[in-house]
Order: structure tokens, then sequence, then C-alpha cells
């Protein structure tokens, strides 16, 4: 097969939304090079675990995909290959993927999932994997990642109006905080993502509605269920005035075992991941999502009531902030829009959440990647943008083919 | 309390007007008590309102300095406190059914779960307007149904009726899927026995003969034209020969021997050879 020249690697600097360019370059086939990662740092210079382990994701979904880092790791070249997911004979056993992650990972298991969750609508065959290992950490954590069930429920649903909702599930296998010094877990999470499209729906989302309620889960791994109840007591002491609907559910699980070999005894266990947390999710009437997340911090030393209130004013200043799309799944509900078909997608967001940080750059990493640029517009409530994206038209490579 | 206040000032006022207070409140109380027999007991008495705005008009008429600080007093009582805690869930909008509860710690995103729920519940309605679909379904049953109670009404007898289904049962139902059967194309009576001593069918067949005679014979003499007669001859089969031996007469020890027919069927048609020669 002849093929055009490639066009020349786009080349990015620093870690900073490392994932989310990897992901753009995947889902475009565009080669990119990355320099200046933790060039600065004199104690750790390079690619982190938890980064590294990502490209070890991406080369497990994909065929055909180059990863070459430099010496000090620093620089990488990612040149993607075509999204395969767990189809047989590219690693996957049994059609399913087993990625396990080191005990250095310090981010929560969602920095995976959520991009992973965003390939997966485009890959060849359906993408089912597990995470294990003792780096899996199922809770939000204090970096700022989400809990695997704010994925479920608050980034997983917003999806379907992409028409994308067929045999989605993230089975939470075991639970787990994070450990010691915020480093490592020993959860293990299985995400299956069996609806692959062509390409995702145009969607117009206009119309934020009203909470109608208010769902949660509230778990606590290796420590004692009394701390659930006073999680969800706070949570609702704040919320019961503003929705009548509320619905905080409590899961209870022993801490994981894992290994943890010492010089003096090499089959030594230790348990790890020991905390408690919640997450919060309220709905619209019109099936927008709001979400809240925390948990306890690794060195301890905050009571339940206090992180229940914590997370119950989060919420509120979410459901205050408005918009169709909370924050956390702001960049995947607009990269969805950007790869749709070339058609106008109009999705009304609130301001802060599109001059977020995040959001931002997602928006020029977009151009970057020759996706065309937004229009923006005053929306029909205060402090809301009306935000048009026109797709273009990416879809799936591998459904192209077959 | 109130009832009292509002006597102790009528006392002041009229008596006539007492009388009649007393009356309806006497009718009240009546009225109560036989409410309260019948279903329960009322919450607070009735009574209190009436005489409270009649408390007021006296006030009005009479501005008394006994009755004034009697006012002030029951009107400071009648607040009630209102305790609202928002720590504490309640109301009917917590209680969630059970399948939703499994839906959202169930694996799916909770919106999925929500969707099968959903498709879930159009199905009912769709056994629910099976009315419609089963006025076609339905009519096609009883057509059937009609179909076969003619055609096998002469199985019928009292005894079918005793069930609880019009269906034929016992020996009449052999019987009736006998007939259905052969409408569907059997050559035989699936009841028809296959083995059996040759001398018994032998009886079978004569005595059905016989009896198909007998049958005959009373209609011609009571002048009944009958079915035309089948025919039972049968044309025999073809026997089967060995290869190298002559297809007529009988081929044992060694001899042919041939019977009068075989030489008669190998002449053929005699020719009268004479008459021709003498023609000539």
């Amino acid at each position: 097969m002849a093929t055009a020249p490639a066009p020349a690697a786009l080349k990015f600097t620093g870690s900073k939304y490392l994932v989310q360019r990897l992901v753009l370059a995947t889902l475009t086939g565009r080669t990119i090079k990355i320099s200046q990662i933790r060039s600065s740092s004199h104690t750790s210079p390079g690619l982190a675990p938890h980064e590294v382990s990502f490209l070890r994701l991406l080369e497990a979904i994909t065929n055909g995909s180059q990863i070459e880092f430099s010496y000090t790791g620093t620089t990488v070249v990612y040149k993607p290959g075509l999204i395969t997911g767990s189809a047989a004979g590219y690693g996957a056993q049994g059609g399913v993927i087993r990625h396990e992650l080191s005990a250095e990972c310090r981010r929560g298991v969602s920095y995976f999932l959520v991009p992973l969750c965003l390939l997966a609508p485009f890959s060849k065959a359906q993408v089912n994997v597990i995470f294990t290992g003792p780096g899996v950490i199922t809770s939000s954590t204090e970096l700022g990642d989400i809990s695997a069930d704010t994925v479920r429920t608050a980034i997983l649903p917003s999806f379907r109006s992409f028409g994308i909702e067929n045999n989605l599930e993230l089975r939470i296998l075991r639970r787990s905080n994070s450990g010691r010094d915020g480093r490592g877990g020993g959860g293990e999470v299985q995400l299956v993502f069996g609806h692959q499209v062509r390409l995702p729906k145009t969607i117009h989302l206009m119309n934020a509605g009203r909470v109608k309620r208010i769902r949660g889960v509230a778990y606590s791994t290796g420590v004692a269920g009394a701390n659930n109840a006073r999680l969800i007591e706070a949570a609702r002491g704040v919320l019961n005035e503003f929705s009548p609907d509320i619905y905080v559910f409590s899961d209870v699980s022993s801490a994981p075992f894992v290994p943890a070999p010492s010089k003096d005894n090499p089959a030594a266990k230790k348990k790890i991941g020991l905390g408690f947390g919640l997450s919060l999710v309220a709905e619209t009437n019109t099936n927008m999502l709001y979400s809240a997340d925390i948990t306890s911090p690794p060195a301890g030393g905050e009571a339940p009531e206090e992180l229940g209130k914590k997370c119950a004013y989060q919420l509120l200043e979410a459901v205050e902030q408005g918009g169709c799309v909370g924050a956390v799944a702001a960049p995947t509900m607009l990269t969805l829009m950007a790869l749709g078909s070339e058609d106008v997608g109009r999705i009304a967001m609130s301001k802060d959440v599109l001059g977020s940080e995040q959001v931002v750059q997602l928006a020029r990493d977009l151009r970057a990647f020759g996706f065309s640029g937004w229009g923006l517009r005053d929306g029909d409530e205060e402090d809301e943008v009306v935000v048009s994206v026109v797709g273009r038209g990416v879809g799936n490579v591998g459904r192209k083919i077959t | 309390m109130a009832v009292t206040l509002g006597k102790r000032k009528r006392y002041v006022e009229s008596r006539e007007d007492e009388a009649e207070v007393d009356l309806d409140a006497e009718a009240r109380a009546l009225f109560q008590r036989a409410f309260e027999a019948k279903f329960n007991a009322l919450e607070k008495p009735v009574v209190i309102s009436q005489p409270e705005v009649e408390e007021d008009d006296s006030e009005e008429l009479d501005g008394e300095s006994e009755g004034s600080d009697w006012g002030g007093l029951s009107d400071g009582g009648d607040v009630a406190v209102q305790v609202i805690d928002h720590g504490i869930s309640s109301g009917p909008a917590n209680e969630m059914t059970r399948d939703e509860l499994r839906a959202f710690m169930s694996s799916k995103p909770p919106s999925a779960a929500k969707v099968v729920k959903s498709s879930k519940l159009p199905a009912n309605p769709k056994t629910a307007d099976n009315d419609d679909d089963e006025g076609e379904a339905g009519n096609l049953k009883h057509d059937l149904a009609l179909q076969r109670l003619l055609k096998e009404s002469h199985l019928l007898d009292a005894s079918t009726f005793s069930g609880p289904s019009a269906a034929p049962e016992g020996k009449s139902r052999l019987k009736a899927l006998d007939l259905r059967l052969k409408d569907l194309g059997a050559k035989k009576d699936a009841s028809e026995q296959v083995k059996m001593p040759l001398s018994h069918r032998r009886g079978i067949v004569a005595k059905a003969t016989s009896r198909e005679a007998s049958r005959r014979k009373n209609a011609t003499e009571n002048g009944i034209i009958l079915e035309k007669a089948k025919s039972t001859f049968k044309a025999p089969a073809k026997r089967e020969r060995a290869v190298a031996v002559p297809s007529v007469g009988k081929f044992r020890g060694g001899t042919l021997k041939l019977s009068e027919r075989d030489v008669k069927s190998i002449e053929g048609p005699k020719k009268r050879a004479g008459g021709k020669g003498r023609r000539r």
C-alpha cells in the first residue's frame, strides 16, 4: 500500500496534558513528540511511573504503535497504531487485557479509565481491560483524580448522548484508597466497553434543567463502616435542604492484602489502601450530571463529618456552575464532539467550566491536531456559553477498513 | 379552655344567648360522640373555633376589663412550635425501588440500567394490549375449534361434556386424533393393529365384509340406494423371477412345467388358418 509521506510529528513540551495529547494522537493517527518532560527536575526527571504505565496501556490496546523514549525519559516520540481493543491475538488473554499498575503509581485508576473510555468507542474490537496490581487506587486522590465510582456514574452515562450506550460496564472488583503517602493501592477494576461506533452522534445539549435527584456512594476500605454513615449523615445535612430525593449508598470492604516482600521475609504481605471517601452525583431532569468527590487523606486526620460536608459543598458548587456538563466530564464530551461527523454540535457550558485550564488547553491541543475551532455565544442562562463544535469526522479507522 | 372563656363572658351579656350557645355546643358534642363512635377519635375538640369568634364579638360589645386579660392569654397559647430538622431523612421520595437500588450499584452506568428498565416497561403494555393481537389470533383459534367441532361432532356423546372442556376425551379423543391424521393424509388408521394372528385378521375381515353385505342387502330390500361398493380386487403383483429362467411355467427339479393356461398364452389367440387357406 503506497501511503502519502507521513506528516511531520507534532511537537509538544512539558509533562502536563500528556495523556490528553497521547489520546488525540491515537485517535487522529498523528505522530507526536513530547519533549522536556520534567527536564528541570533533579530528583525525578522524565516520565513518571503512571505515565509510563499509560503508554504501556496504549501499546496494549493498539496494534503497531511505536514508542521511543530518550535516555533520560524526558522526550517521548509516539507513533500511534490502530486501536484494536481487546481483540484476540494482540496480547489479550481470553478477550481480556490485564494491565498491571506498579506500586509507585500515585494516580487514581480514573487517570487510565477516562482516556481509555475515550479511545474505546473507536476501537476495532471491544475493549475489556482489568487493572490489577499494587498500584490501583479506586478512590479519588488528592492529585485531582476522580473515583472509579464517579467514572461509572458521571462519565460513562455521558456517552449515551453520543449514541454509545450498550454493553458498557465498569466493575469495581476490589476497592482501595491510596496507600501510605498516597502511593499504591491494591484494588481491581474491570472496564468493559463493548459499544464501538463509526462516528459518535452529533449532540445538541442546550437545556441543563434542574437537579432532580442526588445519588452517591460512600466507601470505606479497611476501616469501620461507621465512617460511611458519618460521611452520609454530614453530606445529607447539607444537601437535604435542596433536594428531596437523595440516596447515598454505603460500601464497606476490607483492605486489599498485597504482597510486600522484605529482606527477611520474601513472602510477606501487607494491608494497603485504607481509608474512606464519598462520591456524589446530581442528576437533572434533562439527564445532565454534576459530580463531586472526596476522600480521606492518606495521612489521615480529617473527620468524616468534615469530608462529607466538603463533598456536599463541592457538589453544590458544581450545580451552581450549571451548564450541560460538569467540569469532570467536559473534556471527554468536547473531544467526542470534535471527533463526530462533520456537523455542528452544540453544548451549553458554564463559563467557569469552559474557562478552566484543562478545557482551554484541550481547545489548543485540538487546534494543534487540526480540529476546527469552537464557536462561542452567550447562552440562555446567565454565566452560560453555548459552545459549537464542528466535528472532523475522524471516527473509527478500524471500522472503516472492515 | 376556650369554651369556658366564652361562657364566662356571656354571663354578663344575656341568658338567652348562652342557652343558644349551650344548645349548639351540646349538639356539636353529640355529633362528635356519634362520629367518634363510628370512626376514630378526633384529634382536637371541634367546639373551639366557634366560641372564639363570639368571644371577639363580645369583647367589642362590652369592652369590660374583666375579660380583656383572658383574651391575651388564649392568643399566646395558640402558637405551635414547628420543628424542622434537615439532618434526618424523611419522606417517600427517599424510598427507592429495589431495582433502582440494584441498578445504581451494578457495574453498568446507572443511566443504562434505567434504559433497560424503561425498555422493560413498554414490554408490559404490549402484553396488556395483546387484546388487539389476540383479536387476530383468537379469531383463528375459534375458527379452528369450530371446524373441529363440525368434523368430529359424530364422536360427541353425553360423556364428552362431563369434563371442564368440550375437547373429546378417552376413546373419542383417539378417534378424533385418527380423523385429524387422515385429514392430513394418513393412509391407515393409527389405531389399526399391525400384528395379529392370521386367523384373527381373517375373522375381522370376514365379519366386516359380512356386515357390509348384510347392510347392502337390507338397503336393497328397503329400497335404499347406497354408495357404490368399492371393488376390493387387487391386481396380483408380478412375480420375482430368477435371472436365467423361462418367463412362463414353473421350473421345478430341472423340468419346466407349463400349465394349460401358460400354453394358451404362448400360443396366443387361435387363428383360423384353414379358413384363410380355403379362401385362396
